[in-house]
């Protein structure tokens, strides 16, 4: 692999900013902002996004109110906040691992595991949904674990295991949906509605919005704290920045890359069990897959360059565009893969800006 | 056993291709980890060329050319800026599984799965006069994803250009100090790769099979990455892992037919292509500690 | 422009000339209005510190940077190098400080690479294997075609380096810092053969820092310091003591410790006592070749020990062994009579060579830097950590913009001052010290010295790696030469000469090995 070091692991520190009067350092904030990597990349998959549209003969000013409202009028807020919650806990799922500087890409995997395995607790086990969750939880640990022993041992890179292991495990899951696990009698490829006691409290009277979202969030800020302020997370990071020299510092390097590979799992397990636990109350086979919640959790961490406490204002402008590429589709006529296409193209434009405003700075020093 | 050898060289063809494109990419110094975007948008505009001109190789040249101009998408930031390709590969990789399904929408009118009785597929060789067993139902460019792995390796090993481009790959700075211009050599592995994921795509949509369908490529372009990594320069031994997978999904679909679930059948080639990987890098260590 | 254009090689003009080059990085003027002759077949030297400008120089000269200013002719003529293949076809070569090969290629492969003869449209090997053999005979260099250069030792890869050039029949060759990487013996080798070259017409550019090397070889030479010319000399009429002077602007001052007295602070029965030792130690290295065989020594409170070797003879490995990083094989290392455990020993502090690689983390800030090895507990406390940076930056003089920009943002000199705070503040009875001053100006060298003296007067026990060996004779107590694996010699400094240690070093001092290595 070329690239020693991880451009998006671990944030360019940048120095604190000048003081001078006032208005300079408004200056500087504004021109720090409008450069950085985030905005640049947005604003260019934006305009693509325009070109794209005008060329397939689609009116921009239609389209994007439409994405809006799409997105957070008519009723779509309470929906879009139900996608916002799976992909922030699968961009987690993505960011810890990064921080060592280890790509899990079998989040897909992970979270189908978690998914058939916590609506087996909950069918079979009886009980509240806290076991299915702890379940779903472990599934998840366990099949992003098995990539740390081949990276650690045998030298083959996480990015690859966790990708060659996520397509067995979605299959794996949705055999046990379509056959074991199958509801009775009508050959759907789901399993039975889950019992009422292990089904997720509502959050406040919504009927997409479970207490998943308090749970996400509260999980969230637990690793972002974890991250910046304690010691694991201070090794994670210099692991992420070079290898070489947390080894050297006495960090167990081998020990930590497995535990935020397993901890990564854990994460999208769990996603899994809450997604399996909430609305519709059953695991339906690809339905936890085809929204694409992991590729938008990377693509929204990618955006966030670095900078952990970015990440849950990443996924929500991402969570927003691909709920309203379906307000899009029904209003405008475009195909929601627009979303898609704009998450690509953020990803690519993003890692060019890192590069070049890293370059750019470097020369200032 | 001559069905079964069919078979597994139908569903190497696409992948050896896309691993012969990485393992340039590899030999030059980057790692090229976009393959699987880069086939299924050959398998998507092989499909849409063939559609709109009522010619196959029409189809086969406009993969080409519209994968290669996909490369720059990796080669320009990975090279010119000198990005992280691995990212740079996870976007392309999404960007393509978006396009190719948005373009179907638009131009096809629908998503999920385009054939259509205009569309031409590639002629086999046994429809071109040459009935051999085994390659007789084969598409020509089957044969010719074998005869570009004996091109590379002669070409690489014998070569001014191949022997640049290895040492460029083994050690950039000094290839740049005796006047070599590595930007221009890896710009041309990397669009090298986006052309041969063309053909591949190609073969796939138009050999293989004569339709598209949303995600084609189904995990080919991974499969083709690992097997880059088990190769490492030598393009024999990337063939024979390419040739694993090919037998692993050919033999699935051989039990799928006595009703092995279709599951197990999708994570086989996986499961196996993992499996392999794990086998080399475990000899590699045994031999070095003996 | 004062020369006017022209294109034909001017007779009696110097083999190349730079004429007013000026290059400049951001803020920094590297180069500042530099003129520079070098005449047919004359061996010129050109000195300074690390960060005169040396190096940017040759980069220009080598096309590898465009001047912002100035011109460089050849044979009298202007030519513009926009790029090492100008330079090249200009009949310039260049061996870089760090070499530039491909481990993976055949000698004759690395030297034919970019100029290759070919036939019928394939590679033509074997004319490259004659063209190799027949340089390699004529200039007496002694290197098989067909072998791999990644497994070649150092001495011989620089040798291919020379015939890089030679094949792509360079008259002006710039050595840069060629000898950093070789033995005395090896060393004396080069400048004979740099001789020669001048002798068959060859101009050479010989960058160094070490001033025995100027005398014994150049004809005449350029100093730099910072960024400007400060003297030219003819050789024959100048003095060390002469070039100091215009190197760093003022003599060199007092060593950094007197004359140190022959016992301990302590008493005599502690001063016997090893703090550190190594008991009859095996290494293997990650392919299972023995790297390291039947070393053992012991290091007392406030001592020095040294350690020499040609890259490669097992220091690296020995070293890795006393800081927990690698696993003896069989031996026993042990500090205070206790052995060393698996994963990074706590007890030693630990200065390794590899700045970049190991040392820092340079994406990481500064103050994260310094954290690295006394992280305890589960909480960090950011205020606290920043306070303690803060203070080894004021104690260490470190030059740093914000203990919060990265590490990668300080020059040499300042980094490797923080990874000297950094160890140098740790409580521990030993202290490992690799390359401490490489790739730092003189003034931080100074610095460091006196901080590694400092140390072993505070009773450490300090083992002391270098490739310098002035660095050693000026701080250890005692060397110690590894060859290939073994400790081939253990001198008491005063008897660590440059000849002993050369020849210890070569393996000539094993009596069984005989003067095996022989070169030139």
């Amino acid at each position: 692999m070329t690239g020693v070091e991880n451009p998006v692991g671990t944030p360019p520190t940048t120095s604190a900013p000048a003081r001078g009067d006032g208005a300079r350092r408004v200056g500087v904030v504004v021109r720090r902002l409008v450069l950085s990597p985030a905005v640049l990349s947005v604003a260019g998959a934006l305009a693509l996004t325009t070109i794209v549209m005008i060329a397939v003969g689609v009116d921009p000013s239609l389209a994007y109110p439409a994405l809006v409202r799409g997105a957070l009028m008519d009723g779509n807020l309470e929906y879009t906040l139900a996608a916002y919650v799976p992909t922030l806990g699968m961009a987690v799922a993505f960011a810890i691992p990064l921080r060592a500087g280890e790509f899990n890409l079998g989040g897909d995997g992970q979270l189908s595991l978690g998914g058939i395995v916590a609506a087996a607790l909950a069918l079979h086990a009886g009980g509240s949904y806290v076991v299915p969750l702890v379940g779903a939880a472990l599934a998840g640990a366990l099949v992003a674990g098995l990539s740390a022993p081949l990276r650690t041992r045998l030298g083959i890179p996480a990015i690859v295991s966790t990708l060659l292991l996520s397509a067995p495990a979605v299959s794996l899951a949705s055999y046990l949906a379509r056959f074991p696990l199958a509801e009775p009698g009508t050959g759907l490829a789901q399993t039975p509605l889950l019992p009422e006691s292990a089904r997720l409290p509502a959050f406040g009277s919504s009927s997409y919005v479970t207490i998943a979202l308090p749970l996400v969030a509260a999980l969230t800020a637990l690793w972002l704290y974890a991250d910046a302020r304690t010691v694991p997370g201070y090794e994670i990071r210099a692991l992420g920045a070079n290898r070489e020299f947390a080894r050297y510092g006495g960090v167990r390097v081998d020990r930590m890359a497995a535990v935020t590979l397993a901890a990564g799992g854990a994460f999208a397990g769990l996603v899994g069990g809450l997604i399996v636990l909430g609305p519709p109350y059953r695991f339906v086979d690809g339905a936890l897959t085809a929204p694409g919640y992991t590729f938008t959790a990377i693509a929204a961490v990618l955006l966030a360059a670095g900078r952990p406490p970015a990440i849950p204002a990443a996924v929500a402008l991402l969570t927003i565009l691909q709920a309203g590429g379906q307000g899009m589709e029904r209003e405008a006529g475009v195909p929601s893969q627009l979303t898609q296409i704009v998450q690509g193209l953020i990803i690519v434009i993003v890692s060019v800006a890192a590069v070049v405003r890293s370059r750019w700075t470097g020369r200032q020093a | 056993m001559n069905a079964f050898l069919a078979a597994v060289l139908t569903a190497t063809a696409p992948v050896v291709l896309a691993a012969l494109g990485g393992l340039l990419c590899s030999v030059s110094g980057v790692f090229n980890m976009a393959l699987e975007g880069q086939l299924l948008w050959g398998a998507f505009t092989a499909v849409l060329f063939s559609h709109m001109t009522g010619s196959a190789w029409l189809g086969v040249a406009g993969a080409v050319l519209a994968t290669t101009l996909y490369a720059l998408l990796l080669s320009v930031p990975a090279v010119t800026f000198r990005a992280d390709p691995v990212v740079v590969a996870v976007g392309t990789n999404l960007l393509a599984l978006g396009l190719t399904a948005f373009l179907m929408r638009q131009v096809f009118g629908s998503g999920g799965t385009f054939s259509s009785p205009d569309l031409s597929g590639l002629p086999t060789l046994a429809e071109l006069g040459l009935d051999l067993p085994v390659l007789g139902p084969q598409s020509p460019l089957v044969p010719a994803a074998f005869l570009l792995v004996a091109w590379a390796a002669w070409w690489l090993g014998r070569t001014r250009s191949g022997l640049r481009l290895r040492g460029i790959g083994q050690h950039a700075e000094a290839a740049e100090s005796i006047g070599l211009r590595v930007p221009a050599y890896r710009h041309a592995a990397v669009l090298g790769a986006g052309a041969l994921c063309g053909l591949g795509g190609a073969q796939l949509a138009l050999g293989n099979v004569t339709l598209f369908s949303e995600g084609m490529s189904a995990g080919r372009g991974w499969v083709a990455v690992v097997a880059v990594m088990l190769a490492g320069a030598r393009p024999w031994l990337g063939l024979a892992a390419c040739l694993l997978f090919g037998a692993a999904e050919a033999l699935g679909f051989r039990l799928q037919g006595l009703g092995l679930p279709q599951q197990a059948a999708d994570a086989a080639p996986y499961l196996i292509t993992l499996l392999a990987l794990v086998v080399a890098a475990a000899t590699r260590r045994k031999v070095r500690t003996v | 422009m004062s020369v006017p254009p022209h294109d034909r090689p001017v007779a009696g003009a110097p083999a190349v000339e730079l004429a007013g080059i000026t290059k400049r990085f951001g803020d920094v003027l590297a180069n500042d209005g530099i003129d520079l002759a070098v005449a047919r077949g004359e061996v010129h030297a050109v000195v300074g510190e690390n960060g005169a400008g040396k190096s940017t120089l040759m980069s220009v000269l080598y096309g590898l940077h465009r001047p912002d200013a100035g011109q460089v002719l050849r044979a009298g003529v202007p030519v513009r190098l926009r790029s090492p293949a100008d330079a090249i076809a200009h009949g310039l070569g260049m061996v870089h400080q760090r070499l530039r090969l491909f481990p993976g290629l055949s000698v004759a492969e690395n030297v034919v690479i970019g100029a290759e003869p070919v036939r019928r449209g394939m590679l033509d090997r074997a004319a490259a294997d004659r063209a190799v053999a027949g340089l390699s005979e004529r200039y007496g260099l002694d290197v098989d075609p067909s072998a791999r250069v990644g497994e070649l030792p150092v001495g011989v890869r620089q040798r291919v380096e020379i015939l890089k050039a030679l094949y792509r029949r360079a008259e002006v060759l710039i050595l840069d810092e060629p000898t950093a990487v070789l033995t005395p013996g090896e060393t004396e080798g080069l400048l004979r053969m740099v001789r020669e070259f001048a002798a068959e017409g060859v101009s050479v550019l010989l960058v160094t820092h070490k001033l025995e090397e100027v005398l014994a070889a150049s004809d005449r030479v350029t100093v730099l310091r910072g960024g400007r010319v400060t003297g030219r000399f003819d050789t024959a009429a100048t003095s060390a003591d002469e070039l100091v002077q215009a190197m760093i602007g003022r003599s060199l001052g007092a060593p950094p410790h007197g004359p140190r007295p022959t016992g301990t602070p302590s008493g005599p029965a502690e001063a016997m006592a090893y703090v550190l030792e190594v008991r009859d130690l095996h290494l293997r290295d990650q392919d299972g070749v023995a790297a390291v065989a039947e070393v053992s020594f012991g290091v007392r409170a406030g001592e020095i020990v040294g350690l020499a070797g040609v890259a490669g003879s097992g220091q690296r490995e020995l070293v890795e062994a006393v800081t927990g990083l690698r696993r003896a094989g069989s031996g026993e290392v042990l500090l205070e009579g206790r052995p060393v455990e698996g994963g990074r020993e706590r007890r030693v502090a630990y200065v390794p060579a590899d700045r970049a690689g190991r040392a820092t983390a340079p994406i990481m800030s500064l103050a994260d830097n310094l954290l690295m090895g006394e992280q305890r507990g589960i909480r960090l406390r950011p205020d606290r950590m920043r306070q303690r940076a803060a203070a080894l930056v004021e104690r260490f003089s470190i030059r740093a913009s914000s203990v919060r920009a990265p590490i990668a943002q300080l020059s040499g000199g300042n980094a490797q001052k923080a990874v000297l705070a950094r160890e140098l503040s740790r409580d521990t009875p030993v202290l490992v010290v690799e390359e401490p001053t490489q790739g730092v100006d003189v003034g931080a060298q100074e610095r460091i010295h006196a901080l590694l003296a400092e140390a072993r007067d505070a009773g450490r026990a300090v083992l002391l790696q270098s490739s310098e060996l002035s660095e050693l004779r000026a701080l250890a107590d005692r060397v110690l030469v590894m060859f290939e694996g073994r400790v081939v010699a253990d001198l008491p400094v005063a008897e660590a000469t440059d000849e002993r240690l050369g020849a210890a070093m070569t393996g000539a001092a094993r009596p069984e090995q005989g003067d095996a290595e022989a070169t030139g």
